[in-house]
């Protein structure tokens, strides 16, 4: 409760100068359910290496008996449990291991349900918490698909879930428990930016809105299981927070707030501000919240993430040479081509294996490095022998796997063949099809700083290791300081 | 005229002996601009295409898969050190196949034929490589249209070439008010040059009826003047029926 105060005191005198800022990354920006007070228009948290700015374009939000901060269910969550402002609205493994040092795991965040590896096991223990803990992954349950392509064995399950006589596959009530990070609840008119009416990975139609017929973007979610922003919602309150079903006001009043956040960094303590006249024009949430969402930026003129060019010129202090490194490395993300290959929904739709590209084939879509079409692709973090187990940072694995077997009839996983052996079977749990085991949704590349770990079963700890897997996964031969430059470049979006 | 039809006769081995129908791995080779796609039959190489992008009309092969190579040599120069197959068409086979994993160095005096895509990003010069056709307008009178879709061998996935196609199929259905929308699915067989024959699994054509069905419901054309049905007999070798047939009736 005291940080709570802290919290409002600090919102209180953020509105009277317009903007908040936070002056260390402390228990005080964490926003528990149920917190009452304005959150200002423009926010600022810090980060490792900078600082995150929230920007709500519509103004400033009162929290009382809203519903995304209010604990509408069951066991004391609110959506803002794992979509954190100062977190860029997810949530970080860092935050959520200082959030049980502090509250001795009581937080509602550690709920049974998914905030631990399995509701079966002893809450009060860290180690049933592992998996949130070491990579800020909550446990996502499915059954498996009706008319799968493929049946799918336990080979090894550390978490424990997945063998559980009560929640596991061969339980009463069969699921498949997966682990995954929670994704950031902003810019999201680009993430849910209509695509095509024809899916180009699947040559059928796109899901569409149950409300209005419209097709969608299919590109939120790891799995792209919810249609829109409402159903996610309904889904959200159901599941994680354990609510009975909310009403359309209260859904009508989450989904306007997710639609109005913009996250991204405004400062960052090398490059200094993100956000002068004349700087980078792709920088900075306001640059999220001023720019349309829908742009192809896999070009040389009109590119991903604009242009850096004023940062190119060599200057001699510290801040002018890292700003350099983050220009070469916003060039190396639109042209370093490499062979990109193997890679299941890029590879398999028609461009052929391998594809000479860069960066930008993929990560295309303009501002967020989403893919403007639906994103699920099968980069390889969760599929032997790609896959990211065990995580650099540990000796043994922390993710369950499974045997999939496709059957004789269905089309094989395009460069896995028959039986896979995965971590995750990513969209496939959801279309039941073999070419999509381990295939996940791209995850947008802002605010990147407040929210590790990356990919979406936290397998890489800093983006140093997110890097490195690419570069070992394609083979690209980057020298130190291409890695450095990507990296000081990723850090400052 | 006797003497046409037995010139025309005459040709017919000189047409067989230009035709290269073969199963083999591709070969990849690199070059200073995109890669090349080859593939070797009975010790020579052939050049397939480039790469290119999304909306090109001929798709590369993939490594660890081997392809269909059904093509006709053409005449000219070597291109990417291979003999050039025009027309060709390729389809991946669907098995894995890890043998299939040749990615060939560039080499001086070895050029990719000249392309508007880049191995890079594209450029405002050529922001695609083939753009597709403006969609026809429908206007009346309507008389009844046919439409074939093409699909790769053991395959019922629809590219986008495939998708835009029956985008106008519905187009034209809803235009004209059609009462009769008949799909009819094929499976086929190749000759290969070895003279052994492959047949597409007896399943596929089921499956490419339900897809291009499904399709064209999603995209608005009335559940009850469709007509689905499909052929798993398999009429000629010649490859040439691996097809929905689409037939809309005003």
């Amino acid at each position: 409760m005291a940080m709570h105060k802290l919290f409002i005191s600090a919102g209180a005198a953020a509105v009277a100068s317009g903007v908040l800022i936070l002056a260390q990354q402390a228990p005080s920006v964490w926003i528990s359910p149920g917190s009452s007070g304005t959150l200002p228009q423009q926010m600022e948290f810090p980060t490792p290496s900078g600082k995150v700015g929230v920007l709500l374009a519509n103004g400033p939000v009162e929290m009382k008996d809203h519903p995304f901060f209010t604990p509408i269910g069951t066991n004391g969550r609110a959506c803002v449990t794992c979509h954190q402002p100062a977190y860029g609205m997810s949530l970080s493994a860092a935050a959520a291991r200082e959030l049980w040092n502090r509250t001795n795991g009581k937080d509602p965040l550690f709920a049974a349900i998914d905030g631990s590896n399995c509701p079966d096991q002893p809450q009060d223990q860290e180690k049933s918490h592992s998996l949130l803990l070491n990579r800020g992954l909550i446990r996502v349950f499915l059954p498996l698909p009706k008319d799968a392509e493929f049946s799918i064995e336990v080979v090894s399950d550390p978490p424990g879930c997945n063998v559980s006589s009560t929640y596991g596959l061969k339980s009463a009530n069969p699921m498949v428990s997966v682990y995954r990070r929670p994704r950031m609840a902003a810019n999201l008119k680009y993430v849910t930016n209509p695509a095509p009416r024809i899916v180009l990975k699947t040559g059928a139609l796109s899901n569409s809105d149950p409300e209005t017929g419209r097709a969608v973007s299919m590109n939120f979610m790891a799995d792209a299981r919810e249609a829109t922003l409402t159903t996610q919602a309904r889904s959200a309150t159901l599941g994680h927070v354990q609510a009975a079903p909310v009403t359309a006001d209260q859904l009508r009043r989450i989904v306007d707030l997710e639609s109005q956040v913009y996250v991204a960094a405004p400062f960052d303590r090398s490059a200094g501000t993100l956000v002068e006249p004349g700087g980078p024009a792709t920088l900075g949430p306001k640059a999220m919240a001023d720019h349309r969402p829908g742009v192809l930026g896999d070009n040389d003129y009109d590119q991903v993430f604009l242009m850096f060019d004023g940062w190119k010129k060599p200057g001699p202090s510290a801040q002018d040479q890292f700003r350099a490194s983050v220009a070469r490395g916003a060039d190396l993300f639109m042209f370093r081509q490499f062979w990109l290959r193997d890679a299941a929904h890029i590879n398999s739709i028609g461009l052929g294996n391998p594809l000479k590209r860069t960066c930008a084939t993929c990560h295309n879509h303009q501002m967020t490095g989403q893919d403007l079409s639906a994103g699920w692709v099968d980069l390889g973090t969760t599929n032997y022998p790609r896959w990211t187990e065990p995580p650099l940072y540990s000796e043994s694995r922390e993710l369950p796997v499974f045997k999939v077997t496709c059957k004789a009839d269905a089309l094989p996983h395009p460069y896995l063949g028959r039986v896979i052996y995965t971590s995750d079977p990513g969209r496939a749990l959801i279309s039941g099809r073999c070419v999509d085991v381990g295939s996940i949704v791209m995850q947008q590349f802002r605010g990147l700083a407040a929210r590790a770990p990356y990919f979406s079963n936290g397998s890489a700890k800093d983006l140093r290791e997110l890097v490195d897997y690419y570069d070992r996964r394609f083979d690209m031969k980057l020298s130190e300081t291409e890695k450095q430059d990507l990296i000081n470049f990723l850090g400052v979006l | 005229m006797i003497r046409q039809v037995l010139f025309a006769f005459a040709l017919i081995p000189a047409i067989f002996a230009q035709q290269r129908n073969f199963i083999a791995c591709p070969i990849v080779r690199d070059t200073k601009t995109v890669p090349c796609f080859l593939a070797e039959y009975e010790g020579e190489a052939y050049f397939l295409t480039i790469q290119q992008d999304i909306s090109a009309e001929l798709y590369p092969p993939q490594l660890l898969h081997e392809v269909l190579v059904e093509g006709t040599v053409a005449p000219g120069p070597r291109v990417c050190g291979g003999i050039p197959l025009k027309p060709v068409k390729l389809s991946v086979m669907p098995e894995l196949n890890l043998a299939c994993n040749t990615i060939l160095p560039a080499e001086p005096g070895i050029e990719a034929p000249p392309t508007r895509r880049p191995a890079g990003p594209s450029t405002r010069q050529a922001p695609i490589t083939t753009a597709p056709p403006p969609p026809e307008r429908f206007t009346p009178p309507f008389s009844e249209r046919q439409w074939k879709v093409a699909f790769d061998f053991d395959s019922a996935y629809l590219n986008s070439r495939a998708t835009r196609m029956l985008s106008q199929v519905a187009e034209f259905a809803a235009a004209a008010k059609a009462k009769s929308v008949e799909v009819t699915a094929h499976r086929s067989a190749t000759l290969l040059s070895n003279g052994k024959a492959v047949t597409e699994a007896e399943a596929v054509a089921a499956k490419r009826a339900s897809a291009v069905a499904d399709l064209l419901r999603g995209l608005g054309v009335d559940a009850t003047v469709l007509k689905v049905s499909s052929v798993a007999e398999v009429s000629r070798p010649d490859g040439d029926n691996r097809i929905v047939s689409i037939r809309v009736s005003p």
